[in-house]
């Protein structure tokens, strides 16, 4: 059917390397069979992962992005370039990729790009990335795929597509000095003008707009093939999946085996993210790996060298695992497809005004006021213009630790919407000697306790007047008395949480 | 020496609830009548008002000043002011009154505290507060928010325990069931309180003080021409203010109120007194934990003894030290601006022995009147009351 000659094979690249992995996925888990039984079609096998309220792609994509520095050893400050690839970002026009990057702690100049449009933006942004740092302009690069997508209530979608994101850290040569430990080698990308899954733009899901054996005999089949032949054989592929079949029929016709497959049962077909989520784990393999994302009509295969593990590829299981099994109607509403008949109340400061943009620039970006004098930390440092321990003005503003300690908390059992109870508010003492009050989060409500370590996570509090808002609250990492287990505290945010029986 | 410049000649109030059927004019109205009718002999002419409204600005009184209240009772005219200083505005309004005065410039002042804490619903009144302050931190802040970190610490700290904090809304709510003014007027019992759903933890449903509507007024006047109005006056013998940092994660203590402290510090020193002078006090219970930590504060009893002591009795209507025989926030009610006031007006009922069945022994004739609030505790208002000359 494709009309468009194909180039004869890889074009030569430069490679470049990967010295950092970390991936993220979201609170719960939705087990097929939910919705297909409320829609008597019956059936439905495994799960998917579903955004909590205060979830979504920016928070899922933060997590990923701090996992993976924090495994490479990188400032978020030292990183150039950030290139985002989701499908939904959180504002359809407007600062998502402003958002992220303050969020993460990158500097005002922090340079790349948010690709969207299809599920291949995942590969859109590793590629221009790549581009970026096989050129020389930018030393480390910050790729991070995510998505939380969203499908259309009563359809097929809703067995298959799930959240989570992929971040890793990509380097030109000399990075720290040594080799990287996997090396991106070989790429292709090639085109089909089809329309198969699409959302207009008054559309809130995503729907089916293909017959599914045209799309598979005709479409996805031979163009993804066409795109994984013309790489160098590996010894495993990663592939986008759509419906969770597709990718067992490439990798036949591919000759080499699935390493998504583990990926996809934990947290289903994450769209822009999947092809990269699907690699993960197979990122600590010594070998060699392909990876082909598709969406929109593009099909994308990259080869991998790795010749050591990647830092941060041992925790992408533990990440993915875990979650809190929830049914249908829990489901509808985190998704916010079902939506009670009540008028919202009004909270807060509106999204427009000046004391919103002062107070989300340094909560975002976690910004405390510290004293030259008396070495008093005071935040947030916009209601301090004077140090609350000598009363001085000599202040310098600084980034906050994001780990801390109980001093105290209550549990609040009466919140109107778009609150949720019980809501834990805490006020944490952080490694740093700074203080803050911030919200927990309902799955530690019940063993919160004085003493308990803590870590800062990136949450959305709400949507307001249609814009999301986003800022920290503590995640229970290790009880008041007894050893510090977390490995990694990005990564154990969710597996705090309990998985129902 | 106290200060003694300033006395109380009148003071009444409303009976206190959910006043539907009540606008926020027919309250002061209410309340200024009862003052006036409390008034010995004479008919105080009123100089200058200033009114104590806290919640005013969210009610339905927005960028009103003081001017709704003088029309509202029959004083159009009058210079008229409006204090808001969160949860003490009614105390502090008091103390500004004194000032005035005392000045010289005005002989004789109304003071008077009108709140409307129903005219919203819960959800969009107090709840919906709880985004309000920063735009992104502290979120989520209802009221009991305010006040339960330092349960879970003085639990924490000194094994105070549930049962001591359900003493309080016990011992309070008898006291209302003795105060024809008081919102609530039922005994309830320490396992009641212990079932009472919770709020936000540690503290329960009974652990809080409810949403009242109320107004209370107090005229006062100088000493030298307080005997014109009464043979039984009441003086102001002094007071006290401080601020601390308003949010919650800037307390340098969670187990105390520190502008507590400071107001009581510079309150005594005015008075000339110590706290074993103070015959009864009518004190800041917006929630149990709240009175604990406050007869803590005002060195009634020692920091960490609060919860044995209002278990045990010391600070019931017989005990050595009677707090809140009025019912207090937790059974009068807390309309916010008309607080304060109320306090002061049960304070000269009990100087004047005229409090009824709930009379507390008045030997050293001294009583204390304390609110603190602002994010919780960032002021604290505390006046004392003699019928010493």
């Amino acid at each position: 059917m494709n009309t468009q000659p194909d180039a004869t094979a890889a074009p030569d690249v430069r490679p470049v390397g990967i010295v950092g992995v970390g991936a993220a996925a979201p609170s719960l888990r939705l087990a097929a069979k939910e919705p297909a039984a409320a829609w008597g079609s019956g059936g439905g096998r495994g799960s998917v992962a579903v955004c909590d309220a205060d979830e979504d792609t920016l928070t899922l994509a933060w997590r990923a992005a701090t996992s993976a520095m924090e495994a490479a050893g990188v400032r978020a400050a030292d990183v150039a370039g950030l290139w985002w690839g989701t499908s939904r970002p959180p504002f359809a026009e407007g600062p998502s990729h402003a958002f992220l990057s303050t969020a993460l702690g990158c500097s005002a100049q922090v340079g790349g790009a948010l690709c969207s449009g299809s599920p291949h933006a995942g590969m859109e942004a590793l590629l221009g990335a790549w581009d970026a740092v096989a050129s020389g302009h930018v030393a480390l690069a910050l790729v991070v795929c995510s998505d939380a997508l969203l499908p259309g209530i009563g359809t097929a979608g809703e067995a298959s597509t799930g959240a989570g994101a992929l971040a890793v850290v990509l380097s030109g040569p000399g990075h720290n000095g040594a080799a990287a430990p996997a090396r991106l080698v070989g790429r292709v990308t090639t085109a089909m003008a089809v329309v198969d899954r699409y959302r207009g733009d008054a559309e809130a899901a995503t729907g089916d707009a293909y017959d599914g054996r045209l799309f598979r005999e005709e479409v996805f089949l031979p163009l993804l093939a066409r795109a994984g032949k013309a790489l160098a054989k590996p010894a495993g592929w990663s592939v986008s999946d759509p419906d969770g079949k597709l990718g067992g029929a490439l990798a036949k016709a591919l000759g080499a085996p699935l390493v998504s497959t583990n990926a996809y049962a934990a947290v289903g077909d994450t769209g822009a993210a999947a092809a990269l989520l699907g690699a993960g784990q197979a990122l600590g393999q010594p070998g060699t790996l392909g990876i082909i994302g598709y969406g929109g009509g593009r099909a994308t295969a990259v080869a991998v060298e790795v010749t050591r593990p990647v830092p941060g590829a041992e925790n992408v299981a533990g990440a993915l695992a875990g979650g809190q099994a929830v049914g249908y109607v829990a489901a509808l509403r985190s998704r916010g497809q079902l939506v009670a008949q009540s008028d919202p109340i009004p909270m807060g400061v509106p999204p427009g005004s000046a004391a919103f943009v002062r107070g989300n620039l340094e909560m975002l970006a976690l910004l405390g006021a510290r004293c030259r004098a008396c070495a008093t930390v005071s935040t947030p440092p916009s209601i301090h213009p004077t140090c609350t321990g000598c009363g001085g003005s000599d202040l310098e503003i600084v980034s906050l630790a994001r780990r801390g300690t109980v001093q105290t908390f209550v549990v609040n059992q009466t919140m109107p919407p778009p609150f949720q109870a019980p809501l834990p508010l805490v006020v944490v003492d952080l490694d740093d000697g700074a203080r803050l009050m911030v919200q927990g989060t309902s799955a530690d409500a019940a063993e919160l306790a004085i003493g308990d370590t803590v870590v800062l996570g990136l949450r959305r509090y709400a949507v307001e007047r249609g814009v999301p808002v986003y800022g920290y609250k503590a995640f229970r990492v290790a009880p008041a008395t007894g050893d510090d287990a977390a490995d990694s505290d990005v990564a154990t945010m969710t597996s705090t949480r309990k998985v129902a029986p | 020496m106290s200060w003694n410049k300033v006395a109380v000649v009148g003071a009444g109030l409303i009976k206190m609830g959910e006043l539907f059927d009540q606008s926020y004019e027919q309250m002061a109205d209410g309340a200024y009548r009862a003052a006036l009718a409390n008034v010995d002999k004479g008919t105080p002419i009123i100089d200058a008002a200033i009114v104590a409204t806290q919640r005013g600005s969210l009610w339905g009184q927005e960028g009103i000043g003081g001017n709704t209240v003088p029309s509202a009772i029959g004083l159009s005219g009058i210079p008229c002011t409006r204090v808001e200083n969160a949860c003490p505005s009614g105390s502090d309004a008091f103390r500004i009154g004194a000032m005035v005065v005392a000045s010289g410039v005005h002989e004789v002042v109304l003071v008077i505290g009108v709140e409307k804490m129903r005219d919203k619903s819960t959800q969009e009144g107090l709840l919906a507060r709880a985004a309000a302050g920063h735009p992104l931190y502290n979120r989520g802040e209802t009221a009991p928010v305010l006040f339960a970190p330092f349960a879970t610490r003085h639990m924490h700290e000194f094994g105070t325990t549930p049962e001591m904090l359900a003493s309080v809304a016990v011992k309070n709510h008898h006291n209302g069931c003795l105060d024809p003014y008081a919102h609530f007027q039922s005994e309830i019992t320490v396992e009641q309180v212990l079932a009472s759903p919770l709020v936000c933890s540690p503290l329960r449903l009974l652990d809080c003080c409810p949403q009242t509507d109320g107004a209370a007024a107090v005229i006062l006047t100088t000493a030298e021409r307080a005997h014109e109005f009464t043979d039984k006056p009441v003086y102001v013998a002094g007071f006290g203010v401080a601020t601390d940092h308003p949010y919650l994660h800037e307390k340098t203590t969670y187990v105390g109120l520190p502008a507590t402290t400071a107001a009581a510090g510079r309150a005594y020193a005015m008075a000339g007194v110590g706290p074993n002078d103070i015959d009864m006090a009518e004190v800041h219970d917006c929630f149990t934990i709240t009175e604990i930590l406050d007869i803590e504060d005002l060195g009634f009893v020692e920091k960490g003894k609060g919860g044995p002591a209002s278990l045990e009795g010391v600070t019931a209507l017989d005990g050595r030290i009677p707090v809140n025989p009025s019912g207090g926030l937790l059974a009068k009610g807390h309309p916010i601006g008309a607080t304060g006031i109320a306090q002061i007006t049960e304070c000269w009922w009990q100087l004047r022995e005229e409090a009824g069945e709930r009379q507390v022994a008045i030997g050293n004739g001294f009583a204390l009147q304390h609110n603190v609030g602002g994010r919780g505790s960032g002021v604290s208002v505390v006046n004392i009351l003699t019928r010493n000359r």
